[in-house]
């Protein structure tokens, strides 16, 4: 039997080749995705955030821990796949025009797609017009966007202008982070929402999601 | 007049060549640049104490610092006005004004700067706030604190945005007694397989903070019972009142 208890631990103490090998022994034995997933890789991740919140975690922690969730998630995805269990969301994320600090976005993005999201990265430097046409081919739920300098800030709000120009505003949820942001600011712009962490940020995907489920229900 | 100046270290010769020709006396403190390294809510915390902590007879508090990724955002005045150029970092005080910087910034995406300053006074800015300075360790020292793979792996993600630079800049003060700090600025540019460049920079801004002129254009003075906070627009920073009650 794979010790299961040993996959939460894994993805705790952030041991990618750990949690992977467990996974892919549970699924040789007929484990349940769902089942691992819920049971164990969630509440793994929720004690992870616990812990950053309380500052026992810093970066480095979360970096880690998300990688090992990454890795026991990849051998589940077929299966979750196959068997219909559709992602919690599909997330665009990237770092506005201008700024090329990446940490923060790699990090949100390692921690989304271990909260079940689908992630498209567009990595660092991405124009309004590169956020919208990808928003128009993939039909993204949600664009995270990231900035590390007040200089480039005003690009978050002239994304948000360019998906109004084409009418995509109100079909996508728009986010947004980085070190100089504040709610304030999203208040100002008009963004959906801010989170002031990486792992506060995937609650709040969360739960524009289940506040777009209910709305479209 | 007499001011209290306190600055960030990264001004240092910018600072001690404008106060010399002040017409004022300036009483100047000099704050580790390491302020900056931990980001806004410690930065602005650690500021606001020194901030408090000034006491004797002055006219005004100057602030040898920029919005700096918002860590002067919030940062309050109590007894003294506080006065403080409107920029969004040290390269934009350096430069000499704002619009300068914005022009550059937009003309030379991937650029790295360089003075006097961010020479000899640490030359690594961190991405990531306080207690998280793995984001400056070397790869021995994460391989030694998280284990060879894991190690190589953080290494990785915190280095890999410099490799998106590309061009180094050195702004010259016009200061700087013999051409090393330009020399280093070089070298530095050349193991990393930048492109180089030098700017002169300009003592305008700093020299205006000490002389006691500050055009609204250029400067916002905070009264007591005043904030500071990002503005998000031109002026890069505003007046907030305090809220009366406690908050």
């Amino acid at each position: 039997m794979a010790d299961l208890a040993q996959l939460r631990d894994a993805i705790i103490n952030g041991n990618a080749k750990a949690a992977a090998a467990v996974v892919d022994a549970a699924i040789a034995e007929g484990a349940e995705p769902m089942a691992l997933i819920h049971g164990y890789m969630i509440p793994a991740m929720d004690e992870v955030g616990r812990r950053f919140e309380c500052e026992e975690y810093f970066v480095p922690e979360l970096l880690l821990s998300a990688r090992a969730m990454k890795a026991a998630l990849a051998p589940l995805r077929p299966l979750l796949t196959s068997s219909g269990v559709p992602p919690a969301g599909k997330v665009l994320i990237g770092t506005v025009k201008g700024d090329l600090h990446d940490i923060g976005k790699n990090l949100v993005s390692s921690l989304l797609e271990g909260g079940g999201f689908e992630v498209v990265d567009l990595g660092s430097d991405v124009s309004p017009r590169k956020f919208v046409e990808a928003a128009q081919s993939t039909g993204a739920d949600i664009i995270a966007l990231s900035a590390l300098l007040t200089v480039t800030m005003p690009s978050m709000k002239y994304t948000i202008e360019a998906l109004k120009e084409v009418g995509l505003r109100d079909k996508v949820k728009v986010i947004i982070g980085g070190a100089p942001v504040t709610q304030q600011y999203a208040d100002q712009i008009g963004a959906d929402g801010y989170s002031e962490n990486a792992t506060l940020a995937v609650a709040l995907a969360r739960r524009l999601m289940s506040g777009a489920r209910q709305a479209t229900a | 007049m007499r001011f209290k100046l306190l600055s960030c270290e990264v001004f240092y010769r910018e600072m001690c060549a404008s106060i010399a020709r002040s017409p004022h006396q300036v009483d100047v403190e000099f704050v580790s640049k390491g302020l900056h390294d931990l980001g806004g809510r410690a930065m602005r915390k650690a500021l606001q104490e020194k901030i408090d902590g000034v006491s004797g007879s002055y006219d005004a508090i100057l602030l040898g610092y920029a919005l700096c990724g918002n860590g002067l955002g919030g940062i309050e005045a109590r007894g003294l006005p506080l006065v403080i150029a409107r920029a969004h970092d040290c390269i934009g005080l350096l430069m000499g004004s704002r619009e300068r910087y914005a022009e550059f910034f937009e003309a030379n995406p991937g650029t790295y700067f360089r003075s006097t300053g961010w020479l000899e006074r640490g030359k690594t800015v961190h991405q990531l706030p306080a207690g998280t300075n793995a984001g400056n360790a070397s790869l021995d020292d994460l391989i030694e604190r998280y284990g060879e793979e894991n190690g190589r792996y953080l290494f990785e993600e915190f280095t890999r945005y410099q490799q998106q630079y590309r061009h180094l800049t050195y702004i010259e003060s016009g200061l700087e007694a013999d051409s090393s700090f330009e020399q280093e600025a070089r070298s530095e540019a050349s193991a990393r397989g930048w492109e180089f460049s030098k700017i002169r920079g300009s003592l305008t801004l700093f020299q205006q903070l000490v002389n006691g002129e500050w055009p609204e254009k250029d400067f916002l003075v905070i009264p007591p019972g005043g904030r500071i906070a990002a503005s998000h627009d031109g002026h890069i920073v505003r007046l907030e009142p305090l809220e009366r009650r406690g908050d």
